[in-house]
């Protein structure tokens, strides 16, 4: 049973560490709050067996790590749209083209 | 008599129809669009559709711009700067020339479409970039029909159609060129809903819309298009569920507009 939660709990806190880093950041939360709360189990069942684990400790440290990469991203990094000069100059030379072309086809009313 | 009064009526409709009441020149609609997974979204990109007036020697046309890039964030990971555009007749939305211009993650392609609505012939140019950063060109005469149109444009048509005398459950289809090959979607008007947005809480056409013989969009009224019910009909939101999950396009403003 604890052995169980601990292996979940690892999974969960290795994989949103490994979401916190791509640009994916808040889908990070569920696997943060899944590695909670079985790290919250482990330490309830550690407890009441009165054996210490480690390994809480790691999914603890893992899920701060993530947590706090997730809030630092959501808090700084703005919704803003990147460089988009080379599509400004495509659709320059885009419309140059076409209006070369268009002047080239008959424009026919009836349809 | 009777048979001459109902070819008038259909005539007349079918006029109606074909007469842009909807868009205007210099009109800017903004959204962003996200991607679902797991009940949380995630914004990638930003979506521009414009509309402007170009003048040719002899006419003038109205150019409908769609343009798609991603936020910064996403920009090492994968760079989309896709620009698709169309060249319609302004009175009738009858598009001339068509052109997609897409970078997406290092991919490159371009697609170009001259109709010859006469002849119903499309000229079509694909042109993608090799490995070594050469491009090549591919040429060729596409058959269509009467009414088939690009994306872009069908885009455009869909806000131009007369929902307001449609029921709920009526339908419509639409044959767009899309990548040398003509694909028939339908558009299913749903019903009337209020729906809350950036722009303010908006009276909303609800359509659902389904491609022929396509898995691309999943289900049958899982990809859903909101219009406002006034006379401008803006895309105000739109619900899409493909085979890796779903997504949406939330509008964030929309100037210029006709009415």
């Amino acid at each position: 049973m604890k052995k169980l939660f601990i292996i979940l709990g690892f999974i969960a806190a290795i994989l949103s560490v490994i979401i916190a880093v791509t640009p994916l950041s808040n889908l990070a939360v569920a696997p943060i709050i899944v590695a909670f709360i079985s790290g919250l189990i482990v330490l309830f069942l550690s407890k009441k067996q009165k054996t210490k684990t480690k390994t809480i400790q790691y999914i603890f440290l893992l899920v701060i790590i993530s947590l706090s990469l997730t809030i630092y991203k959501g808090v700084f990094f703005t919704t803003e749209v990147g460089d988009t000069e080379q599509l400004e100059q495509r659709d320059e030379e885009n419309l140059e083209d076409s209006k070369e072309i268009l002047e080239d086809i008959d424009i026919d009313e009836g349809f | 008599m009777k048979s001459f009064v109902f070819a008038f009526i259909a005539l007349i409709s079918l006029n109606n129809f074909a007469q842009n009441k909807t868009i205007a020149a210099g009109e800017k609609l903004t959204y962003t669009a996200s991607y679902n997974m797991s009940g949380l979204l995630t914004d990638i990109a930003q979506v521009k559709m414009e509309t402007s007036e170009v003048k040719t020697t002899k006419s003038t046309l109205l150019r409908l711009k769609c343009t798609a890039a991603t936020y910064k964030k996403w920009d090492n990971f994968f760079k989309i700067r896709d620009l698709y555009e169309s060249y319609v007749n302004p009175k009738t939305l009858t598009p001339y020339l068509y052109k997609r211009d897409i970078s997406e993650g290092g991919y490159y392609k371009f697609m170009q479409y001259k109709y010859n609505h006469k002849a119903k012939l499309v000229k079509s140019l694909k042109r993608k970039k090799n490995k070594e950063g050469k491009t090549w060109d591919e040429n060729k005469n596409v058959k269509i029909g009467a009414s088939t149109k690009d994306l872009v444009s069908t885009l455009y048509s869909i806000r131009n159609m007369d929902i307001h005398k449609a029921s709920p459950g009526d339908q419509q289809n639409f044959t767009i060129l899309f990548d040398n090959k003509e694909t028939i979607v339908t558009v299913k008007y749903i019903g009337k809903e209020t729906i809350s947005t950036k722009i303010g809480s908006k009276e909303c056409y609800k359509l659902a819309l389904s491609i022929k013989g396509s898995d691309l969009l999943k289900g049958n009224n899982n990809n859903l298009l909101w219009l406002t019910a006034d006379t401008n009909k803006i895309p105000v939101y739109v619900k899409f569920k493909i085979p890796v999950g779903n997504g949406e396009l939330k509008i964030i403003s929309a100037t210029g507009l006709k009415n």
